[in-house]
Parts: structure tokens; sequence; C-alpha cells
């Protein structure tokens, strides 16, 4: 419990010191404008029930994104992939509405096992050929917001109409996004059971609620099952788990594939909500990087994740209100300096622990010397195979 | 015949960045620091390019500065700015012995907000691209030679001529030298490999990883500019994955000099080929499809990049002590 | 003009928590071997570093011919002609002989390499010392021996005059001690002081003039060889009187429980076959040890055996099931423990707790786990079973994390968890490496329980003592190959040094001899 007090600890010093720094660049940019903004960006999330539920609706991809960093992360790998995993994941998900017109349900079944193929590739990449899983899915990330594009734009309907556009269903010209669920089928769009009337915003729907439950049984099957425990020991220490019997292999693919599925089923549950379109990207969509921020900022515990996506999703709803007298990328720099602080949440960790002198567990550690050297994993970018004889 | 001189010239100036920013992540992977943080780098790099091209704009519009002197300038200080950058990366990993995966993510993230919200306050509120000088490119003109416009000569060696290439050109001479041959290098490769062997005969790792790290800034950085005068549309705050693509292009070259040069044309040669696959004769033209210049092509060197990494695998061999934070025991 | 090169007075070092060196003198004459004994963990390493500057005392104070000198880093000890063989040798491998003597100390032009000088006093002082070595060989296609005169020539290199040996021997063969020894007295000869560090009293007796004991970070005191004994020197070194025989029960040997068949493996470094068609039999009621200098084969053998790499060729029976090709897990449920040699990189998650370690072989029997969830009950209950039973020492009993116990507890809890599997069984690679004598008298204890339980106990170890005590036939392997048979009781450690060593090869030289009366 101690422990799990220190790295909250740890994450909200960081989050303080990203915020000063925050409001810092701000003051450079513009000293007159900065602190009424500021303040303005700190209280936007719950200034009306319209922006709250915003926060929630948001707040839900962000969860299932960081989850599946956070999910891999446990069994030692780095899933930058879940960009490319949340948009196929949206893909399949509008398509199996849009095309074969199936309920939300189905569609969001579809966004799993659409992300899950997405992970399975780097997994199996990983787990074969020891091809580190960082470039293969920075890789898959391209590749799958191209096909998404290409699919997008080409996929005809026996009429020989993009079906996937809304020129297919209504008279419209626009061609750079996909058709909206409200007239293309509103089956598929996600429940909002009152919760839209209740918060006053179309905005709100059971996503949220699906997010936290689903960020529970990540916990239970970490904590609490012998596969949790089976992957745990595979991220901490692969030759231990090799030696244990344990399918090192196998672990590392199926890590892959339950990061890809959660993410897939993020960009299931933002889509599906009816309220954005997918619009065809020339960059990759930020929701996946955002989950690693969110993964840090938890240290990778799943019921962190709820809560730093609260809070990411928060600071960026009040990004907007930045707008336009400063650029709403500064909340992403608050990000980037917030997770470059956890980076080294060991040291604050340490400095924490030192200063409410709960760190006795050091007693009989031995001096560095008489230690051997360290063989755990460490994320490198491509281990070598050659072992000294 | 056009086409040919036209690949061939696009193909070097894509492998430039590439190899540029490979050798650059060589450096810091053999001093035994993993940077995952160069698209980052190159980012602010291209950024800081940019801007001191502008600033630089008036003067070599008056004739007060030659416009290949300004490019000098520029590059230089891209390069300056991309060690700047990079400090943060060591800083991080080397003396408060950061998870550097993760401090070279972050890095990632910062560059490109940071850009847009510098761009924001150089360009003013909205503008989002930051605009490259003609005088930027080498012409004919500047060796006194008239060539025609469109002649194979022409488009072979001074359609997409920059001072960068020759500067790449030089810079990897001289990395080459440096790994190789001198004292300096030797002991950066000795640090990626057994920082503790290095240490045991007085090899200070701390300076050394910062030297590598710094040098990956450096080249980066330019390799940033690089980039984005090959893209020829200007800035945009990105550099569109780029630096990852280094990445792949650094392992496949086995973390060596000459493997990544090999590797760098070869990938460009790829995002050449599906650049200009419309023009050339033999490659399927998909004409039933939308969108296959913009988005089908352009899976190409991704997919080629899988598919090399997996069958290479066998043979990578990184640095052995990279990606871990070196100790000098408890002090 | 001191009698002494070097002294250190009154050393203090601290670490978190462990003074691992409390007020220690060690005094150094010019021109003599200086032995500094002790057990694992008393302090040598830490004193030596502080010595090399790797390590700041906290208090004392350091001389060099009766001068004060401050030592803030190995660049330091160097100028004052410091130099050390570490026990791990600091060596890159991937570098050229060449290059890993000159590191730190390149000759060079502006910045620019000029090895051919390098190598001109290379070569010579290989040839003065007789320490032959190819320059231009990578440091991982070469011998371990060959390894450890790279690091010799290393401080030659450097005309080092105060030559620290950290525990040299460890890798060698008893003719290659011999020859080192050699050497040491011929550096001596030359007027360069030798601080020999080891744990072995025996070498301590043929090569020392004076020896300093340590135990616990304290100082025991420094006495003259020829004026002391054996048995002394281990009463200083341990506090009390230590047997060197290990007691066993009567033998009662019982079925094959393991038949090994031609097995080859195949080197992951070069085109050579690691393990080359090894073949014997291990009985129930016996422990049988595979000896021989590390590095000749016996780590691939282990992982084909237990299944963690794979064999090119040949026939593993376990209880008579064939487990040439069969699974990690299904070795451990046909009765094969295994006490790895690396007990961080194998044996334990180090951050894991005591708990979640004792269970990694047996977390999925229903003992441990309901419809794949884990009963943390019994979990808890079993771990605290077996430190009590195995006294296991930890910060927080069952909950500590691995990473925070001793060497001697990590072992010993590694121990208790392949042991109390009940294994048919007990494979044992180095179980007593880096352990102090009354962590390897237990294991030593617990090998032979298992043996007299009716147990069979395969043990693969590099320690000459170990090799003569413990088991009750011996294997020697050279270069992957079985190259002799022996009954620790009528065979010595000079005989068994010519099989390490490769000199000699009990079936060859019978297929010659056989050859020859053909």
């Amino acid at each position: 419990m101690k422990k799990g007090l220190i790295s909250v600890l740890s994450s909200v010093i960081s989050i303080l010191i990203g915020l000063i720094f925050g409001l810092l660049l701000l003051l450079a940019v513009n000293p007159a404008q900065a602190f009424p903004k500021f303040g303005e960006m700190l209280v936007a999330g719950f200034s009306s029930s319209a922006k709250f539920a915003k926060v929630l609706y948001q707040a839900a991809p962000l969860i299932m994104t960081g989850l599946s960093v956070a999910f891999a992360f446990k069994t030692g790998l780095f899933n930058i992939g879940a960009s490319g995993q949340y948009t196929v994941g949206a893909f399949c998900a509008l398509a199996c509405g849009i095309i074969f017109q199936m309920p939300w349900w189905v569609c969001l079944l579809a966004s799993i096992v659409a992300g899950a193929i997405w992970g399975f590739f780097p997994g199996l990449f990983k787990s074969l050929f020891n091809v580190n899983e960082v470039i293969t899915s920075i890789m898959f990330n391209w590749i799958g917001m191209m096909l998404v594009n290409l699919l997008c734009m080409n996929l005809k309907n026996a009429a020989g109409k993009n079906v996937m556009l809304p020129t297919a269903w209504v008279s419209s010209p626009i061609k750079d996004r996909t058709a909206a669920l409200s007239y293309a089928n509103p089956k598929a769009m996600i429940p909002k059971m009152g919760l839209d009337k209740l918060l006053d915003s179309n905005f709100m729907n059971i996503s949220i609620f699906i997010a936290i439950i689903v960020a529970v049984i990540m916990w239970v099957i970490l904590n609490r099952t012998t596969f949790g425990y089976e992957l745990k020991a595979c991220g901490f220490n692969k030759n231990a788990s090799i030696y244990a019997g344990i399918n090192a292999k196998r672990n590392i693919v199926l890590s892959m594939v339950i990061a890809g599925a959660l993410a897939g089923l993020g960009g299931g549950i933002y889509y599906l909500a009816g309220t954005a379109e997918y619009t065809i990207q020339k960059l990759l969509l930020p929701m996946g990087f955002n989950g690693i921020s969110v993964a840090l900022l938890a240290t990778s515990n799943p019921i962190g994740t709820i809560f730093s996506a609260l809070f990411i999703s928060y600071i960026q709803v009040g990004g907007e209100s930045l707008q336009p007298v400063f650029a709403k990328e500064m909340i992403d720099i608050i990000i980037a300096v917030i997770i470059y602080l956890s980076a080294f949440a060991l040291l604050t960790k340490t400095v924490i622990s030192r200063f409410v002198h709960l760190d006795k567990s050091n007693v009989n550690a031995e001096p560095a010397l008489t230690v051997s050297p360290k063989t755990d994993e460490k994320p490198t970018l491509k281990e070598s195979e050659g072992e000294k004889a | 015949m056009i086409v040919l001189a036209d690949v061939i010239s696009s193909t070097i100036v894509f492998a430039v960045p590439l190899l540029l920013v490979a050798m650059g992540g060589m450096f810091s992977e053999r001093s035994g620091i993993i940077n995952i943080a160069l698209e980052g780098i190159m980012i602010i790099g291209a950024l800081m390019g940019c801007l001191m091209m502008r600033w630089l704009d008036p003067l070599v519009m008056n004739g007060q500065l030659g416009p290949q002197l300004a490019m000098l300038i520029a590059t230089l200080f891209a390069g300056a700015c991309g060690v700047v950058f990079s400090v943060l990366l060591a800083f991080a990993s080397i003396n408060l012995k950061a998870d550097q995966t993760i401090g070279g993510t972050a890095l990632n993230m910062l560059a490109p907000a940071l850009a847009i919200v510098l761009t924001w306050v150089v360009q003013g509120q909205g503008q989002t691209t930051i605009l490259i000088p003609t005088w930027s490119r080498i012409t004919e003109a500047n060796f006194g030679l008239t060539l025609e416009k469109g002649s194979f000569i022409q488009a072979l060696l001074f359609k997409n001529f920059y001072l960068t290439t020759i500067l790449t050109v030089v810079l990897f001479a001289a990395a080459v030298i440096l790994m190789y041959k001198t004292k300096f290098g030797l002991r950066l490769r000795s640090c990626g490999e057994h920082p503790q062997a290095a240490a045991s005969v007085g090899i200070n790792v701390f300076k050394m990883r910062y030297a590598g790290v710094l040098i990956s800034g450096f080249l980066g950085g330019i390799g940033g500019l690089a980039f984005t005068l090959a893209a020829g549309s200007g800035f945009q705050s990105s550099v569109a994955g780029y630096g990852f693509l280094a990445l792949a292009v650094m392992i496949f070259g086995n973390w060596k000099p000459w493997s990544i040069l090999g590797a760098s044309l070869f990938f460009a040669l790829f995002k050449v080929i599906g650049a200009y696959a419309s023009s050339i004769p033999f490659m399927p033209k998909f004409k039933e499809l939308e969108g296959v210049s913009s988005y089908l092509w352009p899976m190409l060197p991704y997919i080629i990049t899988m598919i090399l990494l997996v069958l290479t695998s066998k043979k990578s061999r990184a640095p052995k002590a990279e990606g871990i934070p070196y100790d000098k025991g408890m002090r | 003009m001191s009698e002494y090169v070097i002294e250190m007075l009154n050393i203090t070092k601290e670490f978190p928590g462990i003074k691992a060196n409390d007020n220690i003198t060690l005094q150094l004459k010019k021109g003599e071997v200086h032995a500094l004994l002790g057990e694992n963990g008393a302090g040598k390493s830490t004193l030596m570093s502080v010595l090399f500057g790797l390590y700041q005392p906290e208090a004392g104070t350091i001389k060099k011919d009766g001068k004060v000198v401050k030592i803030n880093n190995p660049n330091d000890a160097n100028a004052l002609h410091i130099g050390m063989v570490h026990q791990h040798f600091k060596l890159v491998e991937i570098f050229t002989v060449l290059d890993n003597i000159i590191l730190g100390a390149e000759p060079n032009k502006m910045g620019f390499l000029q090895k051919a000088e390098a190598r001109k006093k290379v070569l010579e002082l290989s040839e003065k010392y007789g320490l032959q070595v190819d320059p231009d060989a990578k440091i991982e296609d070469i011998s371990v021996g060959m390894q450890q005169r790279v690091e010799i020539l290393k401080m030659l290199y450097r005309d080092n005059e105060i030559l620290i040996f950290d525990e040299p021997t460890a890798v060698l063969t008893p003719q290659e001690i011999d020859e080192l020894m050699e050497i040491m007295r011929n550096f001596t000869k030359e007027g360069k002081s030798i601080l020999f560090i080891t744990h072995k009293l025996n070498e301590i007796m043929a090569v020392a003039d004076r020896c300093t004991v340590l135990r616990k970070g304290k100082y025991m005191g420094t006495v003259e060889i020829k004026d002391t004994t054996k048995e002394e020197l281990s009463r200083m070194m341990v506090g009390r009187d230590v047997k060197f025989e290990v007691d066993k029960g009567e033998q009662h040997l019982g079925d094959v429980v393991l038949d090994v068949q031609n097995v080859t493996v195949p080197s992951k470094l070069h085109s050579n076959n690691a393990v080359k068609d090894v073949s014997f039999q291990v009985r129930a009621g016996e422990i049988v040890c595979l000896a021989g200098i590390e590095g000749n084969g016996q780590t691939q053998f282990v992982y084909a055996l237990t299944g963690l790499d794979k064999m090119s060729r040949g026939k593993i029976t376990l209880c008579g099931h064939d487990i040439t090709k069969a699974k990690i897990r299904d070795r451990s449920k046909l009765g094969m423990s295994h006490i790895p040699e690396d007990r961080h990189k194998h044996g334990l998650v180090l951050d894991f707790s005591l708990e979640q370690n004792m269970v990694l072989q047996r977390y999925w029997q229903p003992e441990f786990q309901k419809f794949g969830f884990i009963r943390n009950k019994e979990v808890r209950k079993y771990t605290d079973r077996l430190i009590e039973q195995y006294d296991i020492r930890s910060g927080q009993g069952a909950v500590t994390t691995a990473r925070s116990m001793s060497g001697g507890n990590q072992q010993k809890a590694i121990v208790a968890r392949e042991i109390d599997k009940n294994p048919e069984l007990l494979v044992a690679v180095q179980p007593t490496r880096g352990l102090d004598v009354g962590a390897i008298e237990y294991i030593h204890k617990q090998l032979v329980a298992q043996r007299d339980a009716g147990k069979a106990v395969l043990l693969v170890s590099l320690e000459l003592e170990e090799v003569m005590s413990v088991p009750d036939r011996i294997l020697v392997m050279y270069e992957g190959e079985i190259v002799g048979e022996f009954d620790p009781k009528k065979t010595t450690v000079q005989e068994l040094g010519l099989y390490m060593a490769g000199a000699k090869n009990m079936y060859r030289d019978v297929e010659k001899k056989g050859g020859a009366e053909a």
C-alpha cells in the first residue's frame, strides 16, 4: 500500500512541475494573457456539464489506449503501436456498422479483433525473430493508417458508390471523412441510456463505464491469475520465466494481441459514439500516443490508468480554451514534460521514500561489487542472440 | 531517361536525411544510449533551420549574404539546436538513469508541440507552415553553367541539390574516421559494449555517452533540416516518421557506417519508386483505385523495412550494453 | 624511503546498511607476494577497489612510498603504477586483443590511433614474460586462460609496478595455476609487488610471502606464511575450525535415473559444436560431478539437458521417459529440478516477492491455483514453511522483494524451491558460487541429503575442492567432450588437471593404444 502511495505522490509531483512549466511558457509567449488563460484552462473541464461530458467522452478511449500500453509494459514490451491498433479498430467498427449494418456491440467486437490482429504481428516478429517491437509497431502504425485511408476511399457498395463515405448515403460532396452513423446506421451507436440528458451533452454515452470495467478486468488478470503471473514473470525476467517452463514466446504474442485488442476497442468506442466521423488522415492519430502518457503516468497500473486518462482528458479539454490566444499544443508540451519527469520516476520515488523514511527494504542489500551484474532484460532496440559460452 | 535522372537524384536527396540521422543513432547507441528521440531531434533541427533561413532571407535577398553561406549558417544552427535538445535525453538517461525509451518518447512528444507553438509565435496565430526560400537549392547558375531546364544532366545534378548533400559526404567520411581510426572512437565503442571495462581503464563513461548522444543530436538536427528540404513543401512541425525509419535503417545497417550508407540508399530508393510509380513505365498503376499515390505507394518503404528486419534479424548484433544505465557503484 | 610501497591505513568503506571495510590496514612490501585472504563477502574486493580508485573510503589514508596519495579514479591508480586483474575480466568481447590492451592508454597522434608501435610493445612484453597472445584475435574467440593473459598484459603495457590479482585462479586448470605462480615469482624478481586476492589456502601457502586476513569486513591480522599453517589461516578467515571433508552416508546405488546418449549441442558463437557426443548415466543414490574449466561446454550441456536450449543430436532419458524433445515444464513434471548457474538470470525474478519466487515452478499446480486464479493464502503458507525449514532470511519475510535479499539467501531460496519439489534428479550448477563458507557447507549438506534419500544428483562445478569432496563420481569435460571418469577417492587434483587442460583423454588415448595394438 505504501508503495502505491509513493507512486501516486511521484505522479502528482510530475504533474505539478509540468503545469508550472506550462505556465512559464505561457508567460514567455504572452505575459498579459498568461494567468487568465491558464486559470481558464485549469477549470474548463468543470465549467459546465457539457464540458464535463466531453472530459468523460475523451477519457474513455484514452483509458483503453492507456491500458493497451500499460498491459504491454507489464510484459516488458513497449507498445508504441497503439495508434495504429486504435485506427484499424476504429475502421473495422465503422465498417461493420456502415457496410454490414450490425448493432453496436458486434461493431465493438470487430474493433477488438482488428486491434488484436494489428498487435499480433509486432508480437509475432518479436517472439520469432527478436525484431524490436518499437520499430515494428511504428511501421504498423503507418501501414495501418494508410491502409484504412485507402479502404475508406475505395470500398464500394453494389451501386458502385463509396460505401464508407457520405456520398453513398446522403447527397454530400464531402470525401475526406466517413458517413455519420446517425443516418448510416443509428443502431451502431453506443447506447446513451439517458446519460446524454443527465449531463445535457450529446457526447455522453456508456463508453466510460465500458472502459472502467475493462480496466478492472485487466487489473484482476494481472494481479490475481496465473496468466497475469506468467506475463509479469516474462516482463521482469524473460530468462527466468523460460527456466520456469513458461512459454515466453507465446506470452509475448498474447500480450501484444491483448494490448492491440484494448487499443482497437478504444477506437471502436470513440467513433461509435456517433459524434465524430473518421477523417482521412495524413498523420498518425494522437490518441494512441496519448495512451503512452496515460500508462506512464499511471505507472502501468490498470486502475491508475482510469485516473490518469481522466486527468489528461481534463487538461486537453482545458487546452481548447487556450485558443485562439495560444496554440492548444501547449497542453501537449505540458504532457510531454510530465512524461519526461515520470521517466525518472524511480529517482523521484527513492527521493520521496527517503524523505518519508519508508524504504527499509534495502537494509540487507549487498555492496555493489558483490552483487553480480543485473541480467534483467532491458528494452533494447535489438537484443543480440549471441551469448558467450 | 528523365525519370531515371529524377529517381537517382531524388533517391540521393531522401537518402541524405536517413543517412545523417541513422549515423547519429549509431553514435548514440554505440556509446550505450538508445536514442529513440531521433524523430523529435529531427523536428527541432528542421524547425530551427527553417526559422534561421527565414531570418536570413532579407539579407540574402539584399545581396548582403551569399545564399550558400546562409544555408551553411542555417544547417549548423539546426545541428546546434539538435545538440541542445539531445542534452535533455542525455541528462535523463545518463545522469538520472531514467528509462531511455520512455525519456526518448517524451522528447518525441515534446518536439512537435514545441514546433507548433513556436511557429505560431513567429508566424502569427494559426500559421502552421514555414516556407523554404528558393535560394536554398544549389543550381547550375552557382557554377556559372547554363543547362537546358529539364535536360538529363540538369535533372540529375541540379534539380535536388543542396548544401546538405555535400555536407553529408564530408560528415560521413569524418564519422567513419572518428569511429574507427581515433582514440575517441575506440573509447566510445567500448562504452556501448562494456562500460565497466572502459571505466576500469580510466575512461569517463558519462562523458563518452554524453558525446555519443550529443553527436546524434548534431547529426539528427541537420538530418531534420535535410528532410524538410527534400520534402519540399515547407516545414509543418513533422518529419513524417523519418526518425523512426532512420532507427530501422541503423538496425538494418547493423550499427556500422558503411552498411548504414547502403541501407539508407536502399530505403530512399523505395520511397522514390513509390513517389514516381505513376511515371515509371513498368510499375503497376492501379488506375481504378483512389489515393494510390498518397497512401498505397508510401506504404512501400514501411513494408520493405518490416520484411528486411525480419530477414536480417539473425545476423543483427546490437551494442551489448545499450539501454542499460551505467552505475559507477554506490558512492 | 619507506619499507612499504603501498600502505592502506585504517580504511573504512560503508555501503547503505553495511560496513564493507571496517578500519582495515594493509601494508605491501616491495618485491613481495602479499595474499589477501577472506571469504566471499569479507570485503576483499571492496578494499582493492578502494586502492584502484573505484571507490572512495569514508576514512583512512593510502600511502605510496611513504607519501600520502589520493586515488580518485583508475587513472590516478595507473599514474601511481597500480594495475589490477579483475575477477570478472574487464574486456570488450568484440574488440581485438590489441585494442583491449591499449584501451585507455592509446598511443596516438592528435587523437589518431598509432597501433603499430603498440603492437611492437605488446609482442615484446608477451615474449619477455611468456604470455603468448595473438594481438589480432577477438576476445570472444579466445579461451578464458588466454583472456587472463590479456589482462596481465594490460598491466604490463602500462608499466605497472604494483599488480593486484583478484581471484585469478578460479578460471584456470591446476597446471595453468602453477604457470601463473611462476609468472608471479618472475614479476617479484624484477621488483614488482603483488597483491593476491584469494580464498584458496593452498595457493597462498605455495606462492605468498605474507598474508592479510579479513573477516566480515574486519581486519584479522597479517601473518608471515613461513610461520603459519593452513589450519591457522582458515581459523582466522572463518572464525572457527573448518572441516574440509563432507560427511556422506553409505552409498545405496539404485536404478538409472538419467541416461544421456551421444548428446551434441551446436555452438552459438562459432561453427563448432559446443558439446560433442556426450554420454553418461546418473543413478539413484549418487552424486555425479561434471568438472572442467569454465567455457568447456558445461553450460551448453546443462541448457540442453534442462530444455533451455536445443540439441542437434543424441537422446536423453529421465526415469525411463525419453525427454530429448520434451518441454521444460514436462521435464519438471517428470522429476527434474534445476539449480541454475546464474541465479539472477534464470533462478529468480528479482522484482517478484520471495513468495512469488517460491512458486515459480509450481504456481500452476492445483495446490496454488483454482480456475486460473492464484490462491494467495496457500502461496503464503507454503513460503512461510520453506522459510522456516530452510532458514531463508529476508527483511520482510514472504513479501520481501527478491532483489533486496543477500546472495546467500537468494541461493538458499532457490535450493529450497528446487529440493522441495521432491525431484528424482537434481541438477545443481555451481550451486555454491560466490557464497561464504557457512552457506557452502549448508548447500553441500543438502546435496548429500538428496543422495542419501536415494535421489540422483548431477553437480556441475568449477571449484576443485568441491569436485574432490562432494561427488561419488567425477566426469571431466574438455572442449565439449567427456575426457575422463574418476573416483574422487582414487584420483588427485594434478591428475584431474591434466584432463581438464586437454593434455590427456582417457578414451582417445585408449583408442590410439588400441589402434597401435591392432
